[in-house]
């Protein structure tokens, strides 16, 4: 390959990486959080701990949604599963309501083994994290879904031009050279970036495909003469509008439909609908996860089976991989469901955690290589310029600073009052003003001193969380209840885990006599060298 | 978790094939085994590490459907692969010896849940 | 790369390689012998490939001249394509 293309691409990895690095260091490590964002929500709501499915739970649900709304329009019973304790009952009202928008219907948290409705405290849970990674917060969600997307445009270019650049891309494979600085950094850089590369294209790509109509509409225009509804409804069309509701009437009772519908699908059912209920018109459907086949339909994925209320007959038998999707469509369905994974279980779950750890690990380490290529450039007497400096504290602020900004969000959800008014939203501005006092402090002490005490303070909280758990909850590491379920230990596990890596990072900044410039600096060098690219013979090993 | 043992094997696999192929190359061989690396012997390294990487795609197609388990078993290689670049600076011959022990392990552990 | 140069690269890649990008979704979408909501799809999928394409062509041609002339020509092409493939 010739040279000035590649060192152009390292110029381009170079700058478009940084521009908005800092935004993708970010969306990154949200994102990653977000495969867990129900398990997060489930240990933010320590009320609802105590709750396990049992044979009775799914007639408690029904008895309670009769107490509630015996004349809804529907009802929907999320029943317990790995990701939740707690039976989630919502209803759609008889009557919509006056505002005469689209509504979301109303919603109670129900105890699995009482059949008591649980009020849970306040919280945004995992969900802001999730929200976060494609919408930000407190802007225009139009403006920030279109930078997001081109942050994204970014990384998609930014991983093209990095493949390009990385000249021993095979024969570096496996390399990493500890304790030499910038060639660290590089390496730990390439193995992070090209073991996951799928992962890293995958995630990138089906990013912007899920906005492909808010970024690249016009082909829907061109082919649908300017219609985007009829695009819309011919290949996201979610069924008809449930039926008028019929007269008043009698329900079979709903045990035997269950174990007709788990003996065909060979899995427990997750989903009750009923639409008009206590009608004669009533329909039950029943629905199981859905498989791991990514290339099928994924919008009513969920292998279904649908029944008379009155008569308790079976109407349909809906079986996703049964359902005709074209080449195209299947490529488009691969990249968005493995994008959003609703498809896993816990395991396979865990294992798109750590794909996302990776991802990033390889933003962190790219901002990371920024400033420590510039500050070994530096001569010996030379101090690093503002430019240098900044770099410096805002990776900060978005690497540590973000951390030690989610760990924050997590203690207050444990240490504000419980009956606090706007719990919610008090939750989220302690999340951003850690993050803010990171970022202040960050751009002050922009050196190794600044990151020592982001890192020990990062790495204080998190070890603090379950500590604080202990205190706050029944369902802390040394009770029974938090290895029930699997979800709620893990969380605390995780943040042990955190807590371990950052005092380990500490303990490595801390031995480190001096800053790498003063020791390794050779002869010294111009500092504005023109050579970006990212491969450098010094510190070569042989 | 049935899935558990066949995924252990598979990512033990693709460790085992990982490392078989570092060891195709000289920096590695050196580091893991002390001693330097015969130009002729590479193939020795090569094949089964390829081998044994298309051995845990094998596996990992038991896991998964088609089309989830080619990501999945691409996606077991960085997994896999991030603990072995990290080892081989400073613990070599660990993660040489790992290679051999944590497939032997999997296999057992299946072997152990299928039995029970 | 001068300052000019680098400019004049960067809308070529900004603005020339989203042209670039729509201009193929909505020539694949109109042409692609196959049911519209498919053609549409493969398109948007290709065009969002073509536009980190166009960026990395955009950086890497020998002059900002040629740059532009990579981006625009194929353009020109795919417009062609779309008005042919029209309904009449």
């Amino acid at each position: 390959m010739n040279k000035s293309f590649r060192q152009s691409m390292a110029w381009l990895h170079t700058w478009t990486g940084l521009l908005l690095g800092w935004l993708l260091v970010a969306i990154f490590i949200t994102g990653t959080s977000a495969y867990f964002r129900e398990e997060i929500t489930l240990w933010m709501q320590p009320e609802v701990h105590d709750s396990t499915l049992q044979p009775g739970t799914i007639d408690m649900a029904l008895a309670a949604l009769n107490a509630k709304a015996p004349d809804a329009r529907s009802w929907d019973i999320s029943l317990p599963g790995p990701r939740q304790t707690a039976a989630e009952l919502r209803w759609q009202p008889a009557k919509p309501p006056e505002d005469g928008r689209r509504h979301r219907g109303e919603q109670i948290l129900m105890d699995a083994d009482s059949g008591e409705v649980v009020a849970p405290r306040a919280t945004r849970g995992g969900n802001f994290f999730y929200r976060f990674h494609f919408e930000l917060y407190g802007i225009d969600r139009l403006w920030a879904r279109l930078l997001v997307c081109l942050a994204t445009m970014f990384m998609l270019i930014a991983i093209i031009s990095g493949v390009i650049t990385h000249k021993k891309i095979f024969k570096d494979f496996f390399t990493f050279r500890p304790g030499k600085g910038q060639r660290s950094w590089l390496d730990a850089h390439n193995a992070t970036a090209v073991l996951a590369l799928p992962y890293h294209f995958m995630i990138t790509y089906s990013g912007l495909l899920l906005f492909m109509t808010l970024i690249m509409p016009w082909g829907i225009d061109a082919a649908y003469e300017n219609d985007r509804r009829s695009f819309f409804s011919e290949v996201f069309s979610r069924g008809e509008d449930a039926a008028q509701p019929g007269s008043p009437g009698e329900m079979v009772a709903i045990g035997p439909l269950i174990e007709q519908t788990e003996t065909r699908f060979g899995k427990p059912v997750e989903r009750i609908q009923i639409t008009n209920p206590n009608r004669d018109n009533a329909q039950i459907t029943l629905r199981v996860n859905r498989d791991p086949a990514v290339t099928d339909r994924q919008r009513g994925g969920d292998p279904t089976q649908v029944f008379q209320g009155n008569t308790g007959e079976l109407i349909d038998t809906h079986i996703p991989a049964n359902d005709p999707v074209s080449p195209g469509w299947r490529i488009y369905n691969f990249f968005t469901s493995v994008h959003m994974t609703r498809f896993a279980d816990p395991l396979t779950r865990w294992l798109f955690f750590l794909f996302g750890v990776a991802g990033s690990a390889m933003t962190v380490t790219g901002m990371l290589l920024w400033v420590s290529k510039r500050t070994q450039q530096l001569r010996r007497d030379q101090q690093p310029d503002r430019a240098l400096k900044m770099v410096n504290g805002l990776n900060m602020a978005s690497i540590t600073g973000l951390m030690l900004a989610i760990a924050a969000y997590f203690l207050a959800n444990r240490l504000l009052p419980v009956t606090l008014a706007a719990r919610e939203d008090r939750e989220i501005q302690v999340f951003f003003i850690v993050w803010l006092v990171s970022l202040v402090h960050g751009l002050l002490r922009p050196n190794r001193h600044g990151w020592i005490e982001q890192v020990a303070a990062a790495s204080l909280l998190w070890f603090a969380i379950p500590v604080v758990n202990i205190f706050t909850t029944a369902s802390h590491l040394f009770t029974p209840l938090a290895w029930q379920h699997a979800a709620i230990a893990s969380f605390d596990l995780v943040c042990l885990i955190l807590a371990a890596l950052g005092g380990h990072t500490l303990w490595r900044l801390q031995r480190k006599p001096l800053p790498a410039k003063a020791r390794r600096a050779p002869a010294p060098r111009p500092f504005n060298t023109t050579n970006p690219a990212s491969e450098q013979p010094a510190g070569e090993s042989p | 978790m049935t899935m558990a043992p066949p995924l252990f094997l598979a990512l033990a696999l693709a460790y085992a094939g990982l490392t078989s192929l570092s060891l195709a190359m000289k920096r590695h061989h050196d580091q893991v085994m002390g001693r330097k690396l015969q130009p002729e012997r590479v193939r020795y390294y090569r094949w089964p590490g390829w081998l044994l990487l298309a051995l845990s795609l094998w596996v990992t197609l038991t896991v998964w459907p088609l089309g989830l388990a080619l990501f999945m078993a691409v996606g077991l290689v960085a997994i896999a692969g991030l603990p072995l670049v990290f080892l081989l600076p400073y613990r070599a011959r660990l993660a040489g010896r790992l290679a051999v022990a944590l497939p032997v392990l999997a296999m057992l552990t299946w072997s152990t849940v299928a039995l029970v | 790369m001068s300052p000019l140069s680098i400019t004049s690269r960067t809308l070529a890649a900004a603005l020339g390689g989203y042209g670039l990008a729509s201009l193929s979704a909505m020539a694949l979408a109109v042409t692609l012998p196959m049911a519209r909501d498919q053609a549409v799809i493969i398109g948007i999928m290709v065009a969002l490939l073509l536009c980190s394409g166009a960026a990395i062509w955009a950086f890497s041609a020998r002059s900002a001249w040629r740059a532009w002339a990579g981006i625009l020509a194929p353009g020109v092409l795919l417009g062609g394509l779309y008005l042919w493939g029209l309904p009449a």
